[in-house]
């Protein structure tokens, strides 16, 4: 009937009926908030990959004539420079539509001088120091500067930090909170049941026997809250990730987690039935210290 | 077998409710405790059955000083005492059979050894019919005779009662006191905590009278009842 735990407590408690709930709340706001905290580690990591692999050189001449000598320098010294894959010219009608969001419509005269830029492309994993490369592209050509969007990326890249720190940071405070509310919980049942547990130890039970009977019932708890919660935010998450894939590609979508982060996620309805069991078999056995 | 000296009980920095008891219980000894409602019969009753430690004096169970004890060595000494309560104190939940059994399961005896003392046992009480009946479906009489039935399964050296007849007719109290009286010649050291003087008198056992804290030992008369 018992199997190896003497479970000597009644099958179910009103006091305790709400605590799997409780713990499902907080299962669920920790799945979403890790989740977000993988995401935006995830959309780091692309964003980094893709941004620090290509880079892009201006050439900032008025002249015209001049701008064409030196761009046709900067494009022979791209292409012998070891660790550059691709230097490739951008026509100018793709640079009038880079800034069509500024000027929009506007008919841009001849007279307009606009500079050419050169999207470069690295090989997989190639070192490049771009300073030196920066100073032999300026002494080649004068007008020639490099932009690495490093100084925006560095200020996203500060934010999305932020973010996952806050986020990682509601994740420490759920699963404090949902300790919190366990020993209260645990509390609440060793009151409820304190009778019983005197009896228990009348007949010499030992503290280890008595706080096994809770283990088994709070493993429970936390097992059946932790199921409830994580189910309930996949199916938050699927039903974001099927809105990002409706929006199309962009930000929301490249950042949507891996799979195998999201099996990762799957552990965690047993990692909540583990803390919750650890929880109140500290608890049990801190209060029944307190007994003779 | 239990000794007491010079014990003292306060709860907390309240006044002391037990004030240098002193007395000893032998081996298969049957005594009585009476006394008048917060002479301390509860107090002295809770420190028989380890509920408490006192605040001061020297208490010996079965040898060993309780002072020096350590708590992990109580649950061993527990299982040497039977204690049956006035409001039974069985588990709602379990069936007559379970409470009964629960003792030999915290010893990890094995089922068929559960099965065949708890079934010797109950049918000693005389509720071998009601085994499987939950302690709301008993009468006071029957939750009694399983509440003794729980406080003896192991054999213990020593079975402490606290108004054990509080709760039952007339009639069962002579029952339940012969059960007590037959277990106590089978060589159990036996306490009974009663305010009931005729049941007393019926025995005829020794008396351990609490006054206001203090402790007389009053031997005991003849039976006035035959039967015991």
């Amino acid at each position: 009937m018992w199997g190896r735990t003497l479970q000597f407590l009644p099958a179910k408690s009103l006091r305790e009926g709400l605590l799997p709930w409780v713990i499902g709340v907080m299962l669920f706001l920790c799945t979403l908030s890790l989740t977000g905290a993988l995401a935006i580690g995830k959309g780091l990591a692309n964003w980094s990959d893709s941004l620090t692999s290509n880079f892009s050189v201006q050439i900032v001449v008025k002249d015209p004539s001049e701008r064409a000598r030196q761009t046709a320098s900067v494009i022979k010294l791209l292409k012998a420079t070891p660790g550059i894959s691709n230097a490739n010219v951008l026509a100018e009608a793709e640079i009038l539509a880079l800034l069509s969001p500024w000027l929009g419509d506007m008919p841009i005269g001849s007279d307009l001088p606009i500079p050419t830029l050169i999207e470069v492309k690295l090989a997989d994993g190639a070192p490049i120091d771009l300073a030196a490369l920066g100073e032999r592209l300026h002494a080649t050509a004068s007008g020639a500067q490099i932009d690495d969007h490093q100084a925006w990326m560095t200020q996203v890249l500060d934010l999305a930090g932020v973010m996952q720190m806050l986020l990682m940071g509601v994740v420490f405070m759920v699963v404090l909170s949902t300790v919190a509310i366990v020993i209260f919980g645990c509390r609440a049942g060793l009151a409820t049941h304190h009778e019983s547990i005197e009896i228990m130890h009348l007949m010499g039970a030992e503290d280890k026997t008595i706080s096994k009977a809770f283990d088994q019932r709070y493993l429970a708890h936390g097992l059946k809250g932790g199921l409830f919660g994580v189910i309930l935010a996949a199916g938050v998450l699927w039903l974001l990730a099927d809105l990002a894939v409706k929006m199309g590609q962009g930000l929301i979508s490249s950042s949507m987690p891996d799979p195998e982060n999201l099996l990762w996620l799957a552990l965690l309805p047993l990692s909540a039935a583990v803390l919750t069991m650890v929880t109140a078999r500290i608890t049990v056995r801190k209060a029944l210290l307190e007994m003779m | 077998m239990i000794s007491f000296e010079n014990v003292g009980m306060r709860y907390g920095m309240g006044n002391e409710i037990l004030t240098d008891i002193s007395f000893s219980l032998e081996r298969s000894s049957f005594h009585f405790l009476v006394g008048p409602s917060g002479a301390g019969k509860t107090t002295l009753l809770k420190l028989l059955y380890l509920a408490h430690r006192p605040s001061r004096g020297l208490v010996n169970f079965f040898g060993k000083d309780l002072a020096t004890l350590e708590r992990s060595a109580l649950p061993r000494i527990r299982r040497r005492i039977g204690v049956v309560f006035q409001d039974f104190r069985l588990f709602e939940h379990l069936t007559a059979f379970e409470n009964v059994a629960l003792p030999l399961r915290l010893q990890g005896a094995k089922k068929n050894q559960v099965a065949d003392h708890v079934e010797e046992l109950m049918s000693w009480v005389g509720l071998e019919d009601r085994m499987h009946a939950r302690p709301a479906t008993l009468s006071g009489g029957e939750k009694q005779r399983v509440a003794i039935a729980r406080a003896i399964i192991n054999k213990p050296d020593l079975l402490v009662a606290d108004e054990p007849t509080g709760n039952v007719d007339a009639e069962m109290s002579k029952r339940l006191m012969h059960l007590f009286v037959a277990l106590n010649k089978e060589g159990t050291t036996t306490v009974v905590a009663t305010h009931d003087e005729s049941i007393v008198k019926s025995v005829g056992a020794p008396v351990l009278r609490l006054e206001k804290g203090h402790i007389h030992l009053q031997p005991g008369g003849k039976p006035i009842d035959p039967g015991f």
